[in-house]
């Protein structure tokens, strides 16, 4: 299991097929521990998909996928992705809390449940997440009497509490009102501050510019340019890039 | 909302207007001379709703509809849940078996299958020097509980099946595995969608029970072809009317609970 650079995730050519549609053409990115890697690019060019790749959710046809120790693309088994699962948490547009649950069950079952940590532990835990999250007093509110920031928010601390080294973010404030998307970025922000490896696909191009260590624009399954935020918003180099900013921006 | 309010008004309107009719008509044959074969109806009633004349103890009639509706769907229940797990199952060739057989159930015709009990089951069979012997009954029973079965199997998918396949995708990443997933996160949400799905084909089972008569089971449509048969032609409308409403009031009400339960569980999150 030796890795082959000191990166915490190293992609290398992922291609894949869904049907005959090829949506990711051969996919390289590395992502170091405690980087911020932001992921934009228009509607379909596989910008989810690639987060999905990287914890297993989707296997992959070709290429190469680490995440700190572990060689996801040799792991044939669900029960082989566990360990993998624990050190990547995903949040994602949908929010996709477990309806049934309170805002704090919510939280607190998979720690219990998938981890065996003691529960009395996990809730003291997950209280604590709740108020870092800024939904203190909301803990025994059910997914469907909070708002979407809320629920998002939530969903967050729910990724926070299996204690991860990485968190994928996929387009968490798409679905938001645009009064909630600050909240729930602000969360973000305070993440990546404390140094969490993040790895978010993101519309929002000022809060990418804002917290990216590195931005990379993906079109029709590549990467088509990957510089650090200034670099890549001020003197974007590819003129599809340049096309994507002049119609986002 | 506001057209839904209206609707739902004149719903409730239409309703009384033809309770109202109903009743008028009731009290206007009353007077033509109804009334007696009314009487008549009322003084065999203990037998159309227990089989039994004038002592109240079980022998057929409608009690036997409700026994027979009751003891299917508990073995329907059964049967369902084992096939919706077959449908549900990793291994294809189980879903596949469970899908075929549960296709043919859904689409033969009760009457059919209930007849084909009677020639599929024998009379008797000899296990281990005991002789059992399947009634008339007995042979309902299964012939009604197994298009239920496929019925509710069918429910059983479709509940699972309607859960957001986001759900999936979450707990996954979050580290749960298939069992666990369904355990925790798939069934008690599709739970609650499969209970007026459930109530409904009990509904619908209660009302083919009637369809038992061609096993000879003594349930109270054969009582109407039977014991009742000598009674005079008008007498039997009467008869015929009472037990139609026997049903009705059996299973309107329990369609009206399943479907405000259905209207709840879609308010549901997601
Ligand atoms: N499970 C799937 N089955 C079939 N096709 C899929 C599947 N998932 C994604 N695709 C296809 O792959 C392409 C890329 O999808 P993906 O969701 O990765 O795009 P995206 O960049 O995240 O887009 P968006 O910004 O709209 O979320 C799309 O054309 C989509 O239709
Ligand atoms: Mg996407």
């Amino acid at each position: 299991m030796t890795a082959r650079n000191q990166s915490l995730i190293e992609l290398d050519g992922i291609r894949k097929s869904f049907g005959g549609n090829e949506v990711l053409k051969g996919i390289s990115l590395n992502v170091a521990k405690g980087e911020a890697v932001c992921i934009i690019g228009p509607s379909g060019s596989g910008k989810s998909t690639i987060l999905r790749c990287i914890n297993g959710l989707i296997p992959i046809d070709e290429g190469f996928v680490r995440v700190g120790k572990h060689r996801v693309h040799e792991i044939r088994h669900e029960r082989g992705m566990r360990p993998l699962r624990r050190q990547v948490a995903m949040v994602f547009q949908q929010y996709n809390l477990f309806p049934h649950r309170t805002a704090l069950e919510n939280v607190m079952m998979a720690p219990v449940q998938v981890l065996k940590h003691d529960p009395g532990e996990v809730r003291e835990r997950a209280i604590a997440l709740m108020a870092k999250v800024r939904l203190a007093g909301k803990e025994s509110s059910y997914p469907g009497e909070l708002s979407g920031g809320q629920q998002q928010r939530v969903a967050i601390a729910r990724a926070l509490a299996m204690q991860p080294e990485i968190i994928l973010f996929d387009e968490v404030t798409a679905a938001l009102d645009p009064e909630t998307v600050k909240d729930v970025l602000t969360t973000i922000r305070e993440l990546v501050e404390e140094g969490m490896t993040c790895l978010l696909v993101t519309h929002e191009m000022r809060f990418a510019r804002e917290v990216a260590d590195r931005v990379c624009f993906t079109d029709h399954g590549l990467i088509v340019e990957s510089a650090p935020p200034a670099a890549l918003f001020d003197t974007p180099q590819d003129p599809r890039t340049r096309e994507f900013l002049s119609q986002v921006l | 909302m506001l057209t839904d309010t209206r609707y739902q008004r004149r719903k409730r309107l239409a309703l009384l207007a033809i309770l109202g009719a109903a009743i008028a008509w009731i009290a206007f044959d009353a007077l033509l001379g109804g009334s007696a074969e009314w009487a008549r109806v009322i003084s065999r009633l203990p037998l159309l709703l227990t089989g039994s004349g004038p002592a109240w103890s079980i022998q057929g009639g409608f009690a036997f509809n409700v026994l027979m509706g009751m003891l299917s769907m508990a073995i329907a229940t059964l049967l369902g849940l084992l096939m919706g797990i077959a449908l549900l199952a990793r291994n294809a060739w189980l879903r596949r078996g469970a899908f075929m057989i549960m296709n043919f159930l859904r689409n033969s015709p009760w009457i059919v299958l209930l007849f084909a009990m009677l020639y599929l089951l024998p009379h008797r069979v000899e296990l281990f020097g005991t002789t059992l012997s399947f009634s008339p009954f007995f042979k309902a029973v299964v012939g009604l509980s197994l298009p239920t079965a496929a019925n509710f199997a069918e429910i059983i998918r479709g509940a699972v099946g309607s859960v957001h396949s986001g759900q999936w995708e979450s707990a996954r990443s979050l580290g749960y595995g298939t069992a666990q997933i369904y355990r925790q996160v798939i069934l008690p949400q599709a739970l609650r969608r499969m209970i007026p799905g459930w109530m409904n084909l009990y509904a619908l089972l209660m009302i083919a029970t009637a369809l038992a008569t061609v096993t000879g089971v003594q349930e109270v449509v054969t009582l109407l072809r039977t014991t009742l048969a000598m009674e005079s032609e008008t007498a039997l409308v009467y008869f015929y009317l009472t037990v139609l409403l026997m049903f009705f009031l059996y299973c309107y009400p329990i369609a009206l609970l399943a479907r405000r339960l259905e209207n709840r569980t879609k308010g549901d999150a997601i």
